[in-house]
């Protein structure tokens, strides 16, 4: 068995371990991050939801219950954590846009809108998609949207289709990475006869540089062009991710992808190591300071049996909202389920209460409290409790 | 004639009028079989179960179970049947079983464990024994489109998505109905001699439109269904009917149920997940691995069982025979009985009925094939993995192409219609994904407004939780948590949208 050791071991790959993991490496730490695979993150929209319920999401953080992890980490916290990461992706050539204290609106796959906060800048022209005429750019045979949906709702609206030869929005992402591609969609753009307004196209702009792809398009047409985010697997999540996992490594960071934590060492009141279990053979890394981001039911933090909730590399416990029977409400659109605000409760360090681990931290969507759904709250929480975390961890290491 | 109700007795019994040269209608307010049909096991009985208290009834089972083995071949998996005895259950009442089996017909072998066992890995190590039964799995959604194939071809006029909402009287004589058609509102009004109210747990409901009354019991039961296969043969446990002691494999899934809770109404029916624990826990008991295997939802239905006069029994002591009732009026109501039995309820139905035409023309019901067999092909794999590029529900491998020929062939602005007959949407995500893209293609194809689209979509969203919710842990409690953030996150449907 392989024998590393580090300052600090991170579990779990999504946003929340990402931010974390970058923070220390950047401060010169020894760190390694240990992930099952890609994240739910791929999944998810790429903008980052900081507080959807209320319109200043600033505002509305001292207005949360106090047990929930933005009172936790506190809101200079979340502010300082939001505007690193903003930097962050303006470094890894993938710039976000917003504003911490005002909400925005952007189109979704059936021409509702979705309040988020921080937004790729693929779907910056999405803002204010009612004022202007919005031509919707499909392409044959994808399966995951349908521009129908948006031109009933929406009355200035116009559609055309483009044949890439391709049905899955990451096939035509790959396409839109070379640049002859690119070239040829823009020139039968060139041919419509469009109206003055904006172009949305799925977000399927590219991997790689989507921003020099909006830059081409845009030249080349003369109009605001902006994605839509489409259903999983989503281009724009997966562009985030991997934005947030090359800047760790750029760090020095060390990575052990496709690992699952197959058992965990303690001894009085540490954690001293973990086994992973993974594509090659297992190996045992030693830190002084671990931090659990492993996510909630989705990312597999989390698993539900019949009658309880379980954690599922420390086996710590778990804030359940009483019995199964009050985990779901009967409405399928209620804005969040009370299973939701299942998880982790931690102290004003984001150390998991009872445990008596005093070198284990926990941050994202495995805090109890956090109701995302609700208060839709997504990346914002695993971003500010990333960061919160691995400064609790950072004072504990120097 | 005009027949109310689209079940597995209405039907047939539009087969039987069709074979017999009676012109009719058929009205049902939803698809084929949503009343107690489609949400039963799918359970063609040999009778066994009910041979201790109810010879009556095996006996039309074993009877009518020969029968659509022979003529409804591609509806029906012949798996065989298992009874099995737990430590604990009563050594009388199988000796009883086995002398009922004997003299209703039904045929037993006696199995010891390690025989059972090896018939069945999946069964619990500890039974005491078991006895095979020549139970079988049937689908009984299909076995409906085939009866509705007869009566079509030869002439009948079959309405789905109609609701009646009055029966005509003159002179205090049923002699035609008024229809509406779910989604357009639109009215049709069909005239007949005789209306045969074959609406099941509706009947009463039904009747009440003529100005009659029928007694029922209504008794809810619910059942789940789990994410694979766990046997090859159906298992019922070796005691007195109860709780969620059956299990049948049907496809790649199994059933298992059920409860028996005594209800006011057929309508709005929810499943309590106390009721999703019971079946579990039950089935947990004859087949282990049940407790730790995914549960896809649980359904449930109202047993349409007739009152018995005087007492007040309980939904499962009350006899699985039918009744035909005519009431003199114009109206004619079919009730109880069961889905194996349903083949011989139309038949003695459609007596009833000849007889109050004066015609005489023999059933031909039990010898004649179910018509329209060889076009089902069934869902081989091999057809389905060879458009992978174009498939739309990844859960049952349906292609788009696949969905616009149901679409087309039914010209239907249904997504449910679609659902049932490709299997879109039946796998674990339960449409989670994909009835989006249906809708989606549907809108492509105008056959849904794409104005109301967003209602169909939020609307199927409610009906499939309703489902979901009662056995939501485990692998399906994560899946459904990814499913919600896609319709609230990523679409925005719960923002006040739709």
């Amino acid at each position: 068995m392989g024998e590393h050791g580090y300052d600090v071991v991170i579990i779990g790959g999504g946003v929340a371990g990402l931010t974390a993991s970058i923070y220390l490496a950047g401060k010169g730490f020894r760190t390694a991050l240990v992930s099952r695979g890609d994240p739910a993150c791929c999944l998810s929209t790429g903008c980052i939801d900081v507080l959807g319920a209320h319109e200043d999401p600033m505002k509305g953080i001292d207005r949360l219950p106090r047990n929930h992890p933005y009172r936790i980490a506190g809101r200079r916290t979340v502010i300082d954590a939001l505007e690193a990461f903003l930097g962050l992706m303006e470094e890894r050539g993938l710039p976000y846009r917003g504003s911490l204290g005002r909400n925005t609106g952007i189109l979704t796959p059936i021409g509702t809108t979705k309040t988020t906060c921080l937004v790729p800048i693929t779907m910056e022209a999405s803002s204010g998609f009612t004022t202007t005429h919005i031509h919707v750019v499909s392409f044959k045979g994808l399966r995951d949207f349908y521009p129908s949906y948006i031109t009933s709702r929406l009355a200035n609206t116009s559609v055309s289709v483009f044949d890439a030869g391709t049905s899955s929005t990451l096939g035509l992402a790959t396409k839109f990475d070379e640049p002859s591609f690119v070239d040829d969609f823009c020139a039968w753009l060139s041919g419509l006869e469009l109206p003055p307004g904006k172009i949305a196209v799925p977000a399927v702009l590219g991997l790689k540089d989507p921003k020099a792809v909006l830059q081409r398009i845009r030249a080349s047409t003369g109009r605001e062009i902006f994605e839509i985010p489409t259903l999983p697997p989503s281009v724009p999540g997966i562009r985030l991710f991997r934005a947030l996992k090359d800047a760790f490594l750029a760090r020095g960071g060390h990575l052990y992808w496709g690992n699952a934590v197959a058992s965990v060492e303690t001894r009085s009141g540490q954690v001293e190591a973990i086994t992973m279990a993974g594509p090659c053979r297992p190996s045992r890394a030693h830190a002084r300071a671990f931090i659990l981001a492993t996510g909630s039911f989705v990312g597999g933090g989390l698993f539900a049996q019949r009658g309880s909730v379980r954690e599922t590399v420390f086996d710590l416990d778990v804030k359940v909202p009483g019995p199964r029977r009050d985990w779901f409400l009967n409405d399928f659109f209620s804005p969040g389920h009370p299973v939701e605000a299942s998880g982790i409760e931690v102290d004003s360090s984001f150390r998991p209460l009872g445990c008596g681990l005093k070198n284990l931290f926990a941050c994202g969507s495995i805090l109890a409290h956090g109701e995302i759904m609700r208060h839709r709250c997504g990346h914002g929480l695993a971003i500010a409790t990333g960061s919160a975390a691995a400064r609790a961890c950072e004072r504990l290491l120097s | 004639m005009i027949i109310i109700g689209g079940g597995a007795t209405g039907c047939g019994i539009a087969r039987d009028l069709a074979l017999r040269g009676v012109p009719h209608y058929l009205v049902e307010r939803g698809d084929f079989a949503s009343g107690a049909t489609g949400a039963c096991h799918g359970l063609l009985h040999s009778g066994a179960r009910y041979a201790v208290r109810d010879k009556e009834a095996a006996r039309e089972c074993i009877t009518e179970n020969a029968i659509l083995k022979t003529i409804a071949k591609k509806c029906v998996e012949v798996t065989g049947g298992l009874f099995v005895r737990l430590p604990g259950d009563s050594k009388r009442y199988r000796d009883e079983f086995l002398k009922s089996c004997e003299a209703t017909g039904i045929e037993t072998v006696i199995l010891s464990p390690s025989k059972a066992l090896e018939l069945v890995p999946s069964l619990n190590p500890a039974i005491e024994e078991a006895v095979r039964v020549p139970d079988c799995s049937i689908d009984p959604f299909r076995l409906c489109l085939l009866n509705a194939t007869t009566s079509r071809r030869l002439g009948g006029n079959i309405l789905t998505h109609h609701e009646v909402v009055e029966i005509i009287r003159e002179k205090g004589r049923c002699v035609g109905i008024r229809a509406r058609e779910r989604l357009t509102g639109e009215i049709k009004e069909i005239r007949g001699r005789i209306v045969v109210n074959a609406s099941g747990a509706w009947g009463d409901r039904v009747a009440r439109m003529a100005g009659s009354r029928v007694p029922m019991a209504l008794s809810k039961g619910s059942l789940v269904i789990t994410n694979h296969r766990l046997t090859n043969v159906v298992i019922n446990r070796l005691r007195p009917p109860s709780d969620g002691d059956i299990i049948v494999p049907n496809e790649a899934v199994c059933l298992a149920g059920t409860t028996s809770i005594p209800v006011d109404s057929p309508d709005n029916l929810e499943i309590d997940p106390s009721e999703v624990d019971t079946v579990t826990t039950q089935a947990e008991q004859m087949v282990p691995a049940f407790g730790t295997t995914r549960l896809i939802r649980a359904y449930t239905g109202v047993r349409p069982l007739l009152k018995a006069s005087g007492t007040e029994a309980d939904g499962r002591s009350i006899s699985r025979g039918f009744q035909i009732i005519d009431h003199k009026n114009g109206m004619i109501s079919i009730l109880g009985g069961k889905l194996t039995t349903y083949r011989l309820m139309a038949e003695k139905t459609v007596d009833v009925v000849m007889d109050v035409l004066g015609f005489k023309v023999p059933c031909r019901t039990a010898e004649l094939p179910l018509e329209g067999q060889d076009e089902l092909s069934g869902y081989p794999l091999s057809k389905r993995l060879s458009k992978l590029d174009d498939i739309v529900c990844e859960c049952e491998l349906v292609s788009r192409s696949d969905v616009q020929r149901a679409v087309n062939a039914m010209a239907t602005p249904y997504v449910g219609d679609i659902q049932h007959r490709t299997r879109l949407g039946m796998g674990p995500c339960q449409g989670g994904f994909c009835t989006y893209r249906a809708l989606g293609i549907m809108q492509e194809m105008g056959r849904v407004d794409p104005d109301v689209s967003l209602s169909i979509l939020k609307e199927f969203l409610q009906r499939r939780f309703k489902g979901i919710r009662p056995a939501l842990w485990g692998d399906q409690l994560r899946e459904e948590q990814l499913i919600e953030s896609i319709y609230m996150g990523i679409l925005a449907m719960g923002q006040g949208h739709g």
